[in-house]
């Protein structure tokens, strides 16, 4: 396999204040391969969005920080940058979209100002240079009335056509990898599908890598190459896509699969999952998914399980399945 | 744009024949007139009869509405009448204090947004540490005392103590070099200050605010994650969006800083336009309270339509129909 684009380790990123420490992300580790696709799917509160912009280097100052870690993008360490130095990978190597595009977007600059600028910034071009690349950015993201869109706001254009000037903004530079946060969850069903599109065709014209982050399995399963599954800031389950769609282990991530709503199939309500995510600042002690989990243990709820992988390139963070596994190649 | 500015202009007419008819009535209310003084002039034998002659001159006999429709006539044909007390044409003593108090009220307006505005983003740039809370608390005090009072204060330091400034007047006379720039702007300096003081601390808090509001929002988390300059993010995304009501705030205090000169004048005897409306007051100088008014009126009016107009300029989410 090819050298990955970026690779993770150990990432932890912590708020602390004074009465309490917050562990949104508590040692993280994943791998996103050129030209790939990596989601990272979790509920509200997994930790998911903080670990994308922890790649960034923009978690939310001063309570915020990367406490230990190591996020290489090329071998380079992100984290061992200067703001300066890191100000260049931002927008430049990496490129970042966000969830909601009307407050992602300056209301009151024009999109092919805030376009142009990236430009400007990393590629040293005059602001006429860079209105002129805009209106073709925008034309290969689909707009077909590109040079009026440069001059027009935000608010004139609708969620979907906001977001793919995002994506424009974003793939300006043509970054080796985009972060994409929520990129779908604030638009319509239709518009969703004609983003992720867009994002599909730039992956495979440019050979960009996408840092998914998403809720959505439906998203997860039309776009990414590999899955890594985050539960209370760790990564509970990574595999590939197929081999988490078909053979999903953790309790969590089945749970996760089983209330998805199947179309053939009737049935009277969703399974949902009970419960609700741990609060990051009160973590139980052992299995962080044991308080909701059906297959828990009691041994669940003192030991914190370890990710480990349990067959090829499939790994998970759970004592009941890797018992069973272990079990089995006893037995053999 | 043009119509509604049209419509809007239209629109200050029925605004301003009720404050006219108010202030009229008003006007009419106090005590007294402007000719009951000559009484105690020892050189006038026969007061009574020259109180009756002036008041059938200037019309004061006719009824309140008969005296209120010739106000609007002669208006209407440019004339405001003659002031009692001077005995001069009041265009004329408009056109001497207006100028005198357009220089005090731009001079601290100027001093206000030139002051306000950066120090309240530097206190939001460096929000909950040691300057931004004592300067903050400095704007809390500043913000809290009356002009009038720093009239006062900076009277006594720069003027009663250090004498560095001059305390009255526009000019210094009987000197050489008396009204030449220097002259005048020394003069300037302490009825500006004292007008600014306050709005200083007001617009500073209002720009703490707005920036704090503004540099938390999602499209600055944007524009860092495309590699920005802090500075570019903090000037042109944030202050862009944060000065918004600011400007529309400048729009509502032009009329506010015009009718706020009026102590100031009265304390510095700066003869502007309130000077000329306290002594027209004390007098009854009705020509005179009528005209006066009638301008702080439109100063207000139309400083709100161009805190609109400001509004519509500086974001492009507002349009007027």
């Amino acid at each position: 396999m090819a050298e990955p684009l970026l690779k993770v380790r150990n990432l932890r990123t912590y708020f602390i204040s004074k009465n309490s420490t917050v562990k949104a992300v508590d040692g993280v580790d994943f791998e996103v391969y050129p030209g790939k696709v990596l989601g990272i799917v979790g509920e509200s509160g997994s930790g998911k969005s903080m670990t994308s912009l922890s790649v960034m280097r923009l978690v939310p100052g001063p309570q915020g920080k990367i406490v230990e870690g190591e996020i290489l993008l090329e071998g380079q360490d992100l984290l061992q940058l200067s703001e300066r130095a890191m100000r260049d990978v931002r927008g430049n190597r990496i490129g970042m979209i966000f969830q909601e595009p009307m407050s992602a977007l300056n209301p009151v600059l024009k999109i092919g100002e805030q376009i142009g600028e990236v430009l400007v910034r990393h590629r040293k071009v005059t602001k006429a240079q860079a209105k002129k690349q805009a209106v073709a950015l925008l034309r290969s993201v689909g707009f077909p009335r590109a040079e009026q869109i440069v001059d027009e706001y935000p608010h004139q254009l609708s969620g979907g056509m906001r977001q793919r000037a995002m994506i424009a903004m974003a793939m300006a530079c043509e970054p080796s990898l985009l972060i994409a946060d929520e990129p779908t969850t604030a638009l319509d069903v239709t518009i969703q599908a004609q983003v992720l599109d867009l994002m599909r065709s730039l992956k495979e014209q440019n050979g960009t890598a996408i840092l998914l982050i998403t809720h959505d399995l439906g998203v997860v399963a039309q776009m990414a190459d590999d899955v890594v599954v985050m539960y209370g800031g760790q990564v509970v389950e990574a595999a590939s896509a197929d081999e988490i769609f078909d053979h999903p282990l953790h309790p969590y991530t089945q749970a996760l699969m089983a209330s998805i709503p199947v179309i053939e199939e009737e049935r009277e309500r969703l399974q949902a999952i009970p419960g609700t995510v741990p609060s990051a600042a009160d973590f139980p002690s052992g299995c962080r998914f044991a308080p909701r989990c059906a297959l828990a243990e009691e041994r669940c709820h003192e030991q914190m399980p370890e990710l480990r992988e349990i067959s090829l390139a499939h790994a998970v963070r759970c004592l009941v399945v890797q018992g069973k596994t272990d079990r089995r190649e006893n037995a053999t | 744009m043009a119509t509604y500015i049209i419509r809007r202009l239209l629109g200050l007419i029925p605004t301003l024949f009720v404050i006219t008819v108010i202030v009229f009535i008003l006007m009419h209310l106090m005590p007294g007139n402007a000719f009951l003084a000559l009484t105690q002039n020892p050189h006038i034998k026969d007061a009574a009869e020259v109180i009756k002659r002036k008041e059938a001159e200037a019309g004061l006999n006719l009824p309140l509405w008969q005296q209120y429709v010739n106000w609007v006539v002669n208006l209407l044909h440019g004339n405001l009448g003659t002031s009692y007390q001077y005995d001069e044409p009041v265009a004329r003593l408009i056109g001497f204090s207006l100028p005198n108090t357009l220089t005090l009220a731009i001079t601290a307006e100027i001093i206000v947004l030139l002051a306000g505005i950066p120090m309240g983003l530097l206190q939001a740039s460096r929000v909950n540490k040691a300057f931004d809370v004592s300067t903050s608390f400095f704007a809390v005090l500043l913000y809290s005392i009356p002009s009038f009072v720093f009239a006062l204060f900076l009277i006594y330091i720069f003027s009663f103590t250090l004498n560095w400034l001059p305390s009255f007047g526009t000019v210094t006379p009987a000197v050489p070099w008396s009204g030449d720039l220097g002259d005048r702007i020394s003069h300037l300096i302490l009825p500006a200050l004292a007008l600014a003081l306050p709005s200083i601390a007001f617009y500073s808090r209002l720009t703490r605010g707005n920036t704090l509001q503004v540099i938390v929002q999602d499209f600055v988390r944007t524009a860092r994650s495309k590699g920005l300059r802090d500075s570019r993010v903090l000037f042109r995304h944030v202050l862009r969006n944060a000065i918004i009501p600011i400007i529309t705030q400048f729009g509502f205090d032009i009329g506010g800083l015009f009718s706020g000169a009026v102590l100031i004048e009265e304390i510095f005897t700066w003869p502007g336009m309130g000077e000329l409306t306290v002594s027209a007051n004390l007098n009854r100088d009705y020509p005179v309270i009528l005209a006066t008014t009638l301008i702080f009126a439109v100063t207000v009016l139309i400083g709100n339509l161009v805190a609109d107009i400001l509004l519509a300029i500086a974001d492009p989410r507002i349009r007027y129909n």
